[in-house]
């Protein structure tokens, strides 16, 4: 019998947040070690500044994810709109392998669209044109050659002027745009999607080229709450920690 | 005399390793496909997929693929098979081998390629043949997402026998879909030249 295989995204871990921690820390230890692989959809962290950052909680979680994929559990990482800077030091460390923004699976034979939701969500123009020069080798770069403390400092900064932009954005900006995840799905060949960063988790139907199909948005977790979608016995179901 | 001896184990040995490397493939190894529908001749590319064309040689030459069933059969994309016997049962395998997607070789309508898991470096009996030029399989990095499907051989004869089986009606059987309601038996296996 298959392994089950686990999808997870949204954990904002940071040092504010100790209850999804260990929620996190637990899973790793227990549940994810019966798995025969786990995606995580982007936004592991709240903020990633770069592999050199060894505050907590960075390097508990980096230690308890390299115990698992020594145990012999895979872990595939998507890089969100909050981690993107995650890179190879932090993979090497932890046997963590990043996939591409755009990644497909076969689960039973279906092909399945994994991706972190960020760049689904069209309609936010500003983020869009923020995410093309943030990926941009120079930009990072630049961010990366700053000392750890200023980009600690930058960081608390960003989150802020994040939270109060956020206030502002209306639903449907914040949420996918439709057309897009059908080009997007057609593109890939795909007539299932998995994807998190909206917080908005839900299983929705829809129609391509007269096929059904369907998007599953995963959870983000929260102090209170943890969720795992589990492909298991080639079906899925949801598991909350 | 004693040289003689010698010359002549060098000899014999070159000789038995050359004729082994033969058998196992040449560039223009045939390997014939009999199936249920018909005959398949495929056209196997050992020089750029030898790691794949050795693999898929040893399941033929040890007779593994004889009734053995296309278990996964989509129109307009692929028609997979080579790893499940007629009473839809998964056969014991070999060892994986390498990913080598990243030959050249495209997923063209009529080639065939290594079938796999999520995992790159994963195939191990099971192949597939294209439809249609399926570009979204092809190699483009060499990262987790970018490793495409290996193709190692080309139909060369019998390709009215892979469209007459995308004609066959498909249904759920064991937890799979897309699988042929009668089966399409690979009732032989064997090389040609």
């Amino acid at each position: 019998m298959n392994k089950d295989i686990l999808f997870i995204s949204d954990l904002h871990l940071g040092l504010d947040k100790p209850e999804i921690t260990k929620y996190f820390l637990n899973f790793l230890k227990n549940r994810a070690r019966d798995a025969e692989a786990v995606y995580i959809l982007g936004d592991l962290f709240d903020a990633w500044i770069g592999d050199d950052d060894r505050t907590p909680p960075n390097q508990t979680i980096r230690d308890h994810l390299k115990a698992l994929t020594d145990h012999g559990v895979s872990v595939f990482l998507q890089l969100g709109n909050r981690d993107f800077l995650i890179g190879t030091l932090f993979c090497n460390e932890t046997g963590v392998k990043i996939l591409s923004d755009y990644h497909v699976i076969e689960l039973n034979g279906i092909r399945t669209l994994l991706t972190h939701g960020d760049l689904l969500c069209t309609d936010d123009i500003a983020y869009q044109q923020f995410r093309i020069r943030a990926r941009s080798q120079n930009w990072q770069k630049q961010v990366l050659s700053k000392p750890l403390w200023l980009r600690l400092i930058a960081a608390r900064w960003y989150r802020l002027r994040s939270h109060f932009h956020k206030r502002n954005k209306s639903a449907t900006i914040m949420d996918v745009n439709h057309e897009t995840v059908v080009n997007v799905m057609k593109e890939h060949h795909c007539l299932r999607l998995i994807h998190g960063h909206t917080h908005r988790p839900k299983k929705h139907y829809l129609t391509i080229d007269n096929q059904k199909a369907e998007r599953i948005v995963l959870s983000d977790w929260r102090k209170n709450y943890a969720e795992v979608l589990c492909w298991s016995d080639n079906t899925f179901k949801i598991e909350t920690l | 005399m004693r040289l003689f001896i010698l010359a002549a184990m060098l000899l014999s040995t070159t000789t038995l390793s050359f004729a082994k490397e033969n058998l196992m493939s040449t560039p223009t190894t045939k390997v014939k496909l009999t199936t249920s529908l018909g005959t398949i001749t495929v056209q196997l590319n050992a020089e750029k997929a030898p790691l794949s064309t050795a693999n898929f040689l040893t399941y033929v030459n040890e007779g593994f693929y004889n009734d053995t069933i296309f278990h996964r059969v989509i129109p307009g994309f692929m028609a997979q098979g080579g790893g499940f016997d007629t009473s839809f049962s998964q056969k014991t395998t070999h060892a994986a081998i390498k990913n080598e997607a990243n030959n050249g070789l495209l997923n063209k309508r009529g080639t065939l390629a290594m079938a796999r898991t999520n995992v790159p470096d994963s195939a191990t009996s099971q192949f597939f043949i294209n439809y249609k030029d399926n570009d979204f399989l092809n190699y483009t990095s060499p990262t987790v997402s970018g490793w495409g499907y290996a193709v190692f051989a080309e139909v060369i004869d019998g390709m009215d026998v892979v469209d007459a089986m995308a004609k066959q009606p498909t249904g759920n059987k064991g937890g799979h879909q897309d699988v042929p309601k009668t089966d399409i038996v690979i009732e032989k296996a064997e090389v040609i030249e």
